[in-house]
């Protein structure tokens, strides 16, 4: 008996190691086995077949993450697309903002990713090295205007996904706080100083007695209205460090330049609107809540915040808003970003994925999401070409077109540069040690500066990759 | 039992172990596949670098991930601190509050059933669900406590979940408030502490405290042993937490060893060196249960000799 439980057991082992074996065997199509340059040596139009007989209906996932705005309109997008198609069926794969980047990861390491999909861009330039992504260089073939230079993601120089969204940084105000308070709206197209918007700050500021920041008698523990909220979600603060004459990364994403007085003092000055001028709230950085739960929630006067929030969470608030510039340290900059739409290597429908991407990324198909607010178009001739300016923002979803025009439109075509994720790997781990480097700055148990010098030799190796 | 089953006297004992095998194989399989399989794997892959692209890109490294584990990780000795004074808090106050919860409800008290029931609730919630709420407890800004503090008898605001100092404890306060399932077996322990000892220390006039620390807990010692067993390997395990709240922060004091195995794993897709991770936690939790067995034998009180 002994004996027979024991051959048993062993037929158990056994089977199981073959069957996890087995699947190892499985090929990945199309990945792209050189890391060094994935998405440059396999054009399109060559790709492998579909694994689907002709003639059958091919149905391809698409994964995306969002809010439900997003959803819906993501939705419609689908929808449009398979009515007009006769032989790919697109199904959504909805996945939490929040575990976007580990579910594909993990769905990586199962050999599952979906078809194709919007990505984060964190993980962008990780995945086309590992020959994650497929190449999607025909993307924009033959087209009149190309998307932005500063929204494409480039492996040593070549690109390898281009953002299916834009999305700016710019400074969203609450009108009615200004209009009680007694102060001129903040001007769309020359921006505040960081010293002018600190003392706005203070005057907007108010405690329990209705006392502003700038009263002797101000209460900083009874505070029921602040001035603003500068998001401190870890890779916004990019734009400070830029602002204030400093650089995370060399221009050419060769270096890791973090550890500099510059950048130092630009999250120092962050900080120090919670913990010196108490203007504003205390936020941990971990996640983008500095509209929804400040601005939006309707005691914070000022704050800082991405293009999208125009429609994902602006228009359903119950005051006039207003949008402007960023404040200026030294330098006025603001950065861009937007996730790319990529096609996985690991999918067995590569024409068909890559039919879908391109499809979807012209404007004409994702124009929902475009007139809602949530995206700004990727294309240039967007921003400069008036007649097609107007087609976009000229409606009730944005505020007044000079306004939005003057504020985010031509911000972004004179004064923005590429988030770090465009031309340097690893910003998933980089951004996620900075974050938790960075947590006692915003307590105030620790400085910036010296945070950062902590922080320095460890951000050094994640950037080398080792 | 296990002397007897090896020399079967007769037909019939074979035939009822023949029977007990085949019940035993449905939860064999499952323990094979879903545990003991995945755990060689995960020791395997401890000894390999992988990027999780597919089935592709294994690299053996040796013991290079243990290596740099146990010398340059910049989180790994820290998660271990963290995590050991976490569990310290955790255990400790679970266990007292569990007890005495126990004590009060196993006395003859109105709506016994009731309150049974209460304490044992927070047990059944989803975990996420539950560190969500005391989130909207916690929280510097809107939270309950912060409002009370702030608002009603206005002091400055704590940063409960925020200030490096008071996360871990504040996190273990979640936990103790969670060990509805202590309570429970505490109760049924208590109900066996045998009825004749405690009217006989009573009779030699014996106070309430010395009956309970020489007659209750001598009795209730096997059933404290395992409950403190199960609350030492659940709470050095934590992740939830860390996942639903805190993100490991502030800085790293809330970084467990289990939430750094998931941000090497599924954040960086540093498999293999994830799976060292998980390795080193299985090591810990290893070695403080053999601390535990070892010195039980010290304490324990035990009524009944080996089968």
């Amino acid at each position: 008996m002994k004996k027979l439980f024991a051959i048993l057991l062993c037929v158990l082992l056994v089977a199981a190691l073959f069957v996890g074996c087995n699947n190892t065997d499985k090929p990945a199509e199309t990945g792209s086995k050189d890391t060094n340059a994935p998405a440059t040596n396999a054009p399109a139009t060559n790709a492998p077949a579909t694994d689907a007989p002709s003639g059958e209906k091919v149905t391809i996932t698409y994964s995306y993450w969002g809010t439900p705005e997003e959803a819906r309109d993501t939705q419609a997008i689908l929808d449009k697309f398979n009515a007009e198609n006769d032989h790919i069926f697109v199904e959504l794969l909805a996945i939490p903002n929040e575990q976007y980047t580990t579910t594909l990861n993990s769905m990586a390491a199962g050999n599952q990713l979906p078809d194709c999909g919007i990505m984060n861009e964190n993980g962008v330039l990780d995945f086309a090295a590992d020959g994650l992504l497929a190449d999607v260089s025909s993307m924009y073939e033959g087209a009149s205007s190309m998307p932005l230079d500063s929204i494409t993601f480039k492996s040593n120089g070549v690109p390898v996904a281009y953002s299916g969204a834009n999305e700016a940084l710019f400074l969203y105000y609450n009108k009615d706080m200004f209009d009680a308070a007694n102060l001129a709206y903040p001007d769309a197209r020359t921006p505040m100083s960081w010293d002018e918007f600190v003392n706005t700050a203070k005057l907007l500021t108010l405690d329990a007695n209705g006392k502003n920041a700038t009263d002797p008698d101000f209460d900083p523990n009874n505070i029921v209205q602040y001035g603003c909220n500068v998001d401190n979600w870890t890779w916004q603060l990019e734009v400070w460090a830029l602002s204030n004459g400093g650089r995370w990364f060399s221009e050419d994403g060769s270096a890791c330049t973090i550890n500099s007085p510059e950048v130092a003092e630009s999250i120092q000055k962050v900080a120090d609107l919670y913990l010196v001028e108490h203007v504003a709230q205390y936020r941990d950085g971990l996640e983008d809540s500095g509209i929804q739960s400040t601005i939006a929630a309707g005691n914070v006067a000022m704050a800082t915040g991405g293009a999208w929030n125009v429609g994902t969470c602006m228009n359903t608030v119950e005051f006039n808003y207003g949008v402007a510039r960023l404040p200026v340290m030294k330098n006025e900059v603001t950065i861009v970003t937007g996730g790319p739409q990529v096609v996985f290597s690991q999918t067995k429908h590569l024409p068909e994925a890559l039919e879908f991407i391109r499809w979807y990324s012209q404007i004409e198909n994702n124009w929902g999401l475009v007139e809602s607010g949530i995206w700004m178009p990727t294309l240039e001739e967007y921003y400069t070409n008036e007649e097609l300016t107007h087609k976009w923002v000229d409606n009730p979803n944005f505020p007044p077109y000079d306004e939005y025009k003057a504020a985010v439109v031509d911000y972004t075509m004179e004064k923005s540069v590429s988030t770090c994720w465009y031309y340097v790997p690893h910003t998933n781990e980089f951004l996620e040690y900075l974050r938790s480097e960075l947590g006692p700055v915003w307590t105030g148990d620790k400085t910036a500066a010296e945070a950062l010098a902590g922080a320095d030799a460890h951000l050094q190796e994640i950037f080398k990759g080792e | 039992m296990s002397k007897r089953s090896k020399k079967p006297r007769n037909a019939l004992m074979r035939a009822e172990n023949r029977t007990a095998y085949l019940c035993l194989i449905p939860s064999i399989i499952g323990l094979i596949f879903l545990t003991y399989v995945p755990l060689l794997e995960v020791f395997g892959l401890s000894f390999f670098s992988w990027k999780g692209n597919g089935f592709k890109g294994f690299t053996f490294v040796g013991l290079q991930n243990y290596v740099k584990l146990l010398t340059t990780d910049p989180y790994f000795k820290t998660s271990v601190a963290v995590t050991l004074y976490y569990t310290f808090m955790a255990v400790i106050g679970s266990m007292i509050y569990s007890l005495i919860i126990a004590l009060l409800l196993n006395r003859k008290i109105p709506a016994r059933g009731f309150w049974r029931a209460i304490f044992y609730l927070p047990y059944l919630l989803p975990a996420v669900a539950v560190y969500l709420g005391w989130n909207w407890l916690y929280n510097i800004n809107y939270g309950l406590f912060n409002f009370i503090l702030n608002r009603v008898f206005g002091l400055p605001r704590v940063g409960f979940v925020n200030d490096a100092k008071l996360v871990a404890p504040s996190l273990a306060l979640v936990s103790v408030w969670l060990a509805g399932n202590l309570i429970v077996i505490f109760l049924a322990g208590l109900q066996n502490v045998p009825k004749t000892y405690l009217e006989a220390a009573e009779v030699d006039g014996a106070n309430s405290w010395q009956r309970f620390w020489h007659i209750t807990v001598p009795c209730m010692s096997p059933i404290i042993f395992y409950n403190l067993l199960m609350a030492l390997i659940t709470n050095l395990q934590v992740i939830t937490p860390a996942l639903a709240l805190t993100k490991g922060g502030p800085g790293s004091s809330s970084r467990f060893v289990s939430y750094v195995m998931y941000q090497y794993a599924f954040e960086s897709r540093k498999f293999g060196y994830a799976a060292a991770v998980s390795v080193m936690l299985f090591i810990l939790i290893g070695i403080f249960t053999v601390i535990l067995f070892a010195t039980s034998k010290s304490w324990m009180f035990s009524q009944g000799g080996d089968d």
